[in-house]
């Protein structure tokens, strides 16, 4: 098994962040993962795109021109990339910001992230509730994986950070599973 | 050995930590500043230096103080930023001083775009620098394969004195992949005396490295040089030989570029056709033999995959094919990356068309 995720959106909504985090977990999973970042030389407001490859076997080219899952987090990210996702492929868009979506021939899950994260207290946990989205929404990572990637990295941080996180995740779940 | 998932331009900085780098000097520019940013925590950990030069120039002439004294130096930059090494690069070859260079490139020529490319071959394997010296060129496709070159570049470079270049894409200094990572290498200066400056590391003669020799002196140089490279090319030329016994159709491709053109080829060999691969590893050394041997009974056609236009490698190519059958090209250049669908449009093309 074979899947390969485009995040997409604008400097600063942490994209890379979610693709890196994505990618992580999968590796403590014991599966193989890579990661490759793509962005302009700004560094907040312009385009950025990562695509993340999870796969049971080797992974050999890390460039696909078409990818399973693409995550749009704005506007200008879905129409970019929406003619990438393969057919019958599952697009998560941020519904805050993405009000069209056109394909039909693709699963289209719309969840409002930057409301969602609102809600919960900070719109940088977005990129969080998407995890979550992912993890309800297909069998590629599991929550448990995740958490305890997020406590790797905000180790660090107050406990404050990491609770705010687990509900962001719990709260994508909820909705992923729901699609 | 210890796993990680790192990202590319942070892998070779911990190999080349581990392989006993303990100078860098270098200056700003994507798609490499992860090294340099890297470093500059990291060798202060292990008593090693790191600057961040005024510019490239005395950034690779630092390169060669501290290469000078014996001790393991480096440097990295992207296309434009070897370009205004390349002057310090040469004096390190004419000086005999070893050293390695990493080149993560981008899209050219010019300042080009920040983008990854693979639009410094012909830079890399023909001429690093003026008057006619080569380097060794490493190009891994991996990032375990960067680490374990960059890991041992310095021994090449102090076994034949001279700079050793790693030559990478900005893909795959971006990328993150898992590497396992060697043990940190015991340190050994035993041998550094034989090219070192008098009175460094014990030393009391008084060796002296100039970069002005009479004109004798400097033949008998060049003439060894030659030599040197011809050893090269039969002892230390690395290739990966990938379907290659029963092919019809060969693809010739390097490190990123490489990896697509695989994934391409599992994916025709599965639809039967006939599809091999020889890869590079040692750009120079360039591996000849691989393809002057290939069996043009049943070879019908060479594809040469690059991340650049034109391609630069060909050249390399149809000296060893000598035009035994056709070779036909494929790439995207400027920032534009090659993708699985576009490379097995090219090959399937050229495969189906019985070109």
């Amino acid at each position: 098994m074979k899947q390969s995720f485009v995040f997409s959106g604008s400097g600063g909504q942490g994209i890379m962040s979610a693709g890196i985090t994505l990618a992580h977990t999968a590796i403590d999973m014991g599966k193989h993962s890579t990661f490759l970042p793509e962005y302009g030389p700004e560094q907040r407001g312009g385009s950025a795109k990562c695509t993340v490859i999870i796969s049971d076997g080797e992974i050999i080219s890390p460039l696909p021109k078409k990818c399973d899952i693409l995550v749009a987090m704005n506007e200008q990210a879905y129409s970019k990339f929406i003619d990438d996702v393969k057919a019958g492929g599952t697009v998560v868009v941020n519904s805050s910001r993405v009000k069209d979506t056109d394909r039909q021939d693709v699963k289209t899950i719309s969840v409002p992230v930057d409301d969602v994260a609102l809600e919960l207290g900070n719109v940088k946990v977005a990129n969080t509730v998407l995890i979550g989205v992912l993890i309800g929404a297909t069998e590629i990572i599991s929550r448990e994986a995740v958490i305890a990637s997020l406590g790797e990295k905000f180790k660090e941080k107050s406990p404050k950070i990491m609770e705010l996180n687990v509900a962001a995740l719990e709260k994508g779940i909820e909705f992923g599973s729901k699609a | 050995m210890e796993k990680r998932f790192m990202k590319g331009c942070e892998a070779i900085a911990e190999a080349a930590v581990r392989g006993g780098c303990r100078f860098f000097a270098g200056y700003p520019i994507t798609p490499q500043n992860e090294i340099p940013e890297y470093l500059s925590k990291r060798l202060p950990e292990v008593g090693g230096a790191f600057v961040q030069g005024e510019s490239e120039v005395a950034s690779i002439n630092m390169v060669y103080g501290a290469a000078a004294t014996g001790t393991r130096a480096l440097t990295s930059s992207s296309g434009p930023g070897i370009s205004l090494k390349a002057e310090g690069i040469s004096y390190l070859a004419s000086a005999q001083l070893p050293a390695v260079i990493v080149n993560i490139s981008r899209g050219g020529p010019g300042l080009g775009s920040i983008q990854p490319a693979q639009s410094d071959y012909l830079q890399a394997t023909k001429a690093l620098g003026h008057g006619g010296f080569r380097a060794m060129v490493f190009a891994p496709a991996t990032l375990q394969e960067a680490v374990d070159l960059t890991y041992n570049a310095w021994e090449y470079a102090e076994r034949d004195r001279g700079p050793v270049l790693i030559l990478m894409d900005g893909c795959l200094g971006a990328i993150m992949e898992e590497v396992e990572l060697p043990e940190m290498k015991e340190l050994n200066y035993d041998n550094t005396e034989d090219w070192c400056l008098a009175r460094v590391n014990g030393r009391e003669d008084s060796h002296m490295i100039t970069p002005i020799l009479p004109e004798l002196a400097l033949e008998m140089l060049n003439k060894f040089k030659g030599m040197t490279y011809k050893m090269w090319e039969m002892a230390d030329v690395k290739v990966e030989e990938y379907l290659l016994d029963d092919a019809e159709y060969v693809v010739v491709a390097y490190g990123i570029a490489a990896r697509v053109a695989k994934e391409a080829i599992n994916t025709l060999r599965e639809q039967g056709h006939k599809v091999g691969m020889i890869r590079p590893i040692t750009l120079y050394p360039f591996p000849k033999a691989s393809l002057d041997n290939l069996d043009y009974e049943k070879v019908k056609a060479i594809i040469d995959i690059e991340m650049t236009i034109p391609a630069q490698m060909r050249d390399d190519i149809e000296l060893q094919v000598k035009g035994r059958c056709p070779v036909h090209e494929y790439g995207r250049s400027g920032g534009i990356l090659l993708d699985d669908d576009g490379v097995l449009e090219a090959i399937e093309n050229i495969v189906k068309g019985g070109a």
